[in-house]
Formats: C-alpha cells, sequence, structure tokens
C-alpha cells in the first residue's frame, strides 16, 4: 500500500463513526483504531475558551515503518517542554517505559501550562518536538510502543 | 510599522493580504488547518503555522491556537480577513491583550456596530436616514396602528430576537396589521422564546449600495465611492460595480459624506463599509461592516487605492497616503464572484488577462478544493472607462476563464452580465430572482 493511499484511508476513517478498523489487500493488512478516552482536564481553563477545550494528544500509527509504534501528536498550538520547570529533570528519556498517567510533557498555550499524560502504558521510543519551541497543530511530540 | 503579520483566514482574501504584505516589506505567517495544507497562501506566505484539523470551529475559530501561533511565531499583528473571527470583538480583545496589533478597529467599536439597533441609534442621532420604523417594540394593535400612521405602509414586522426571517411579515394595510402582528409574535415566540416584535417600513426591490471607508488614528476618514451590490441570491452578493447605475453624484455625495460622519464619530480605524439601502433616490442606513469586505477590490480599480495597504498603515498608527481630495472617482469597474458549486480538484485551470483584468484566487492546477469551506473560489474584477465598456470586458473575461474539476457558477454569471435589464441597470434586490424565473441559470 502506498503511503498516500494509507493517509487517504486515514483520514476517511478520521472522519467516520467507526472505532476500529480493518483493511486488508494483497497480503497487506492496515489495522486502525481511533482513541476513545475523555479529554483530558487541563490545569486551569479560562471560561471563555470553553468551546475549545484541551483535547487529549493525538495517537496515530507510525507510517514510516510498518512497525509496531504509534506518534503521539500536538492537540493545540503551543511551546513545548520536556520538564515542569526548566532546572527539574524531564518527565520522559528516551527508551523509559512510562506508564498510564504518567506525565509526557507539558504545552504551555497563552501562559496556561497544560501537562499532557501518557494515556496508556508505552515505551518512548523517540523524543520528536524540541524543548522549548513553538509545536504547531498535529505536530509529532513522541514515538511510542504500547506495552 | 508592523514587521511580521499573523493572518487568520484562508482561500482569496489571505493571498490578497499576503500580496500586500509582500509589496510592503512585511513577513506573513499564515494560519491554517490540515485540509488546508496545499493551500495557495500556504505555499506564498513566509511561514505557516497549523492550527487545528478541518473543521473551522477547531482551526480558524480556534481563538486560543490563532492567537499562540502569531504569538510564537514572532509576530506582531493578527490579520482576521473575512467572515470566520473578523467582526468577533471579544476576539480582537483577546489579540490585544496577548500584545499582538489587531489589524481592525478597536474591539469597542466592533461592539458598538455589532448591536444592530445601537448601530441604527448613532446613525440617526447624527441625522443619518434610517429605515423609518417604530422607536421600539409595539405590544399591541392600538399601538402599531398609531405606528403605522407614521411609517407608511408596507411595513415590515420584524422579531427584537430575529434573524433569518423568522418572526418577519409584510403587512400591506391596516386591515390585516393586528392579524399579522399576532402571527409574527407569535413565531417569535416559538424561535427565540421572545416575542417581542417592532416596524419598520418595508422597502420594496431596493438597491443594496455601499460606501468603502478607510481611516487612520489622526481622524483622516476617507470614502472611495459606493459599490452596488443590488445582485444577490438569498443574500449573497454576486455582482458587485462602481459607480452604482442608481447613485446619482449629489446622493453619492450624501451617502459619503454620512458613512464618513458616521465612522470618524466613532473613532473607526481601518477599512470599513457603511451599508445603505436605496429606494427612488433616497437612501436609509443599514449596517456597518466593520472589516475589509470581499468585493474591495472593486473600489480599488475605480480609485488606485490599494485597501489592504492602507488598513496596515491604519494598524501601525500611520497615515493614510490619501485625503479625500486626492481620491479620484470615475473610472468604472465590476466583479463577478465565481463560486464553487461542488469540492473536487481542479483539473483545468486558465485564468482570463488582458488589459483592465484582475483575478483575485486561490486556485492552480491539481489544487483540491477542500468542501470545508466558503464556496468563493475567485473573484474576477475588470475596469473600464465606462459601465458598457466594463462589461463587454467582464464578458470577454468570462469567456476566458477556465476551471474544470469542480462545477461553478461560470456559465451563471455569464447569463446575469449579459442579461439586458442589468445591462440596463434598472433593477433592484429581486432582480435575480426574476432571471431564476425565466429559468436557465
Amino acid at each position: 500500500m502506498e503511503i498516500k493511499e494509507l493517509y487517504a484511508l486515514m483520514e476517511r476513517f478520521e472522519k467516520s463513526g467507526l472505532s476500529e478498523l480493518v483493511f486488508k489487500k494483497d497480503g497487506e493488512e492496515v489495522a486502525l483504531k481511533k482513541v476513545v478516552s475523555a479529554p483530558q482536564a487541563p490545569l486551569t481553563m479560562p471560561v471563555a475558551y470553553a468551546a475549545h477545550e484541551t483535547r487529549a494528544p493525538i495517537v496515530e500509527p507510525h507510517v514510516k515503518q510498518a512497525s509496531d509504534t504509534e506518534v503521539i501528536r500536538s492537540p493545540l498550538v503551543g511551546t513545548f517542554y520536556r520538564a515542569a520547570a526548566p532546572d527539574a529533570p524531564p518527565f520522559v528519556e528516551k527508551g523509559e517505559m512510562v506508564q498510564k498517567g504518567k506525565p509526557l510533557c507539558i504545552l504551555e498555550a497563552m501562559k496556561l501550562m497544560n501537562e499532557f499524560q501518557a494515556e496508556f502504558d508505552l515505551e518512548i521510543v523517540a523524543i520528536l518536538a524540541e524543548n522549548g519551541k513553538m509545536v504547531e497543530f498535529g505536530a509529532p511530540l513522541f514515538e511510542v510502543r504500547r506495552v | 510599522m508592523i514587521q511580521s503579520l499573523l493572518i487568520a483566514n484562508r482561500g482569496e482574501i489571505a493571498v490578497r493580504i499576503i500580496r500586500t504584505c509582500r509589496e510592503m516589506g512585511i513577513r506573513t505567517v499564515v494560519a491554517y488547518s490540515q485540509a488546508d495544507r496545499d493551500s495557495l497562501p500556504v505555499r506564498l506566505a513566509d511561514d505557516h503555522v497549523c492550527v487545528g484539523p478541518a473543521p473551522a470551529r477547531d482551526s480558524y475559530l480556534n481563538v486560543r491556537n490563532l492567537v499562540t501561533a502569531g504569538v510564537l511565531s514572532g509576530c506582531d499583528a493578527l490579520h482576521p480577513g473575512v467572515g470566520f473571527l473578523a467582526e468577533n470583538a471579544s476576539f480582537a480583545r483577546d489579540v490585544r491583550e496577548a500584545g499582538l496589533i489587531f489589524v481592525g478597529p478597536d474591539p469597542e467599536v466592533i461592539e458598538l456596530l455589532g448591536d444592530k439597533i445601537r448601530a441604527k441609534r448613532s446613525a440617526q442621532e447624527l441625522g443619518i436616514p434610517v429605515i423609518p420604523g417604530s422607536a421600539g417594540s409595539v405590544s399591541d394593535a392600538d399601538e402599531a396602528l398609531s405606528a403605522a400612521a407614521e411609517i407608511g405602509y408596507p411595513m415590515i414586522v420584524k422579531a427584537a430576537a430575529g434573524g433569518g426571517g423568522k418572526g418577519m411579515r409584510i403587512v400591506r394595510s391596516g386591515n390585516e396589521l393586528a392579524d399579522v402582528l399576532a402571527i409574527a409574535s407569535h413565531e417569535a415566540e416559538k424561535a427565540f422564546s421572545d416575542g417581542t416584535v417592532y416596524l419598520e417600513r418595508y422597502l420594496e426591490n431596493p438597491r443594496h449600495v455601499e460606501i468603502q471607508i478607510v481611516a487612520d488614528r489622526s481622524g483622516n476618514v476617507v470614502h472611495l465611492g459606493e459599490r452596488d451590490c443590488t445582485v444577490q441570491q438569498n443574500h449573497q452578493k454576486l455582482v458587485e460595480e462602481s459607480p452604482s447605475p442608481a447613485v446619482s453624484a449629489a446622493l453619492r455625495e450624501r451617502m459619503g459624506s454620512d458613512a464618513v460622519r458616521l465612522l470618524g464619530g466613532m473613532g473607526y480605524t481601518g477599512a470599513g463599509t457603511v451599508e445603505f439601502l436605496v429606494k427612488d433616490g433616497e437612501h436609509f442606513f443599514m449596517e456597518v461592516n466593520a472589516r475589509v469586505q470581499v468585493e474591495h477590490p472593486v473600489s480599488e480599480m475605480v480609485t488606485g487605492v490599494d485597501i489592504i495597504r492602507q488598513q496596515m498603515l491604519a494598524a501601525s498608527d500611520e497615515s493614510l497616503e490619501i485625503r479625500q481630495q486626492d481620491v479620484r472617482l470615475g473610472a468604472y469597474a465590476v466583479e463577478c464572484r465565481i463560486n464553487a458549486r461542488s469540492a473536487g480538484r481542479v483539473t483545468q485551470f486558465m485564468s482570463p488577462g488582458g488589459f483592465g483584468v484582475r483575478m483575485d484566487t486561490f486556485l492552480y492546477l491539481g489544487y483540491q478544493v477542500p468542501p470545508w469551506y466558503d464556496h468563493l473560489v475567485a473573484k474576477l474584477i475588470v475596469t473600464g472607462r465606462t459601465r458598457p465598456e466594463g462589461l463587454r470586458r467582464m464578458e470577454r473575461a468570462l469567456s476566458e476563464l477556465v476551471i474544470e474539476g469542480i462545477a461553478t457558477n461560470i456559465e451563471s454569471q455569464k447569463k446575469i452580465v449579459s442579461h439586458p435589464v442589468f445591462r440596463k441597470g434598472e433593477y433592484g434586490t429581486g432582480f435575480l430572482g426574476e432571471i431564476l424565473k425565466e429559468g436557465g441559470l
């Protein structure tokens, strides 16, 4: 399957009401699954933005190689921080096993610190965003493997 | 002067803003949704930031992501474009609080103009003619009858909380007033949980004529003549021209000075439009659009003034480049809006050219028109020394325009522009409905 076809499939799947999809063709198999979870409550949220509640990070299958890893993407535009404070140790390091609910990073938007947590037990395969830099909506933050 | 601008919009208007900024040496950053990744503004801007998924409510209306994108990408100003958040006072306030310049009037001014009753009252206080109507709401038939004596028939009953035609009823004589009032009030009650209604004179088949204003902070308020936007379908403008065939020099003078007085009086800055209804040589204030408008190129082509440039100057607290006495009216310009009737990939695209032809579009060969947003895909504008010359040129330009792969309204625009009633210039807002009845659009 071409990457383009896979993207098209993912896009249609995203818009569909389905929560799971297994697609088999020419001996290849693609399984897509939506992460159904309540939006994570941000630390603080001004009333004016209630309509744009911080969404849970977006988790997508990693498409570069047909591997078992997934990519966690930014649900907002903000500054990516790997630690709670400039002198604090990073929340996670490459290769680390992280339990569900543990913080992964902070995304700062409009002076609000939004902490994002692991939604499942995982292993950090790679850290894809740079500390202190802007990430746009959908920017890859972590490549992870479910454990 | 503004150094770096976040454009919180998409499509043709984003391209339009980028072009002027490039000429002014201003860096542009375009905010885009995931559906617009391959769009022309993203290609043309100096930088781009994805602010959300395809649905506008999560991207182009996502205040937090837009403001954060502006701040983090090093911009000192934000241009809202048209539609989306362009007339949202609280957005303008958030932009300002984040330390960015909002390219538009102050939030307080947007707020005042957004309240149609307050705006109408402001106009009235300045002696600007408004559509005659009851001073406030009418509660019973007796009150309505005495108000009607002053307003005159036909009248329209409108819901105070209204919109979308609900609770709106036309009354042609005193005999039917009591019944119509009861029906309208009942309808308003059901639609808005508020049965309050008021009365206004009903202008049958009026012209829709608007005055383009540019203003700076030092109080220089200039009008760039009028645009006639009478050719509409379901309140959507399709063809806009200047000068209006229904406006005399004396009427233009009155409307222009009324518009300048109204916006000047409230400290308006940037580009704005004062909309009037014109009937039998009289003008009536309708409302103000507190932003640049889709059809602004018509006035640009008539006057030679780059309106986006004046907007950027005014937002930078600099002076406009023109004064009223420098404005040259007299040339003719007309715009046809090219709307998509389906989404899809553009498989053929040929843009018209030649003398006096301007094409503002974000289409290109191979572009995938997304199904998520406004259907406007191109604006074709031509100039001429006279209306007949301009309209012949528009026919010629429309015949050169080729867009394939998506359905468009090009054929229908050709029919409007060549229609004898349109050519004659004597028609009202009901014109398009009449041609539609003839069939063929």
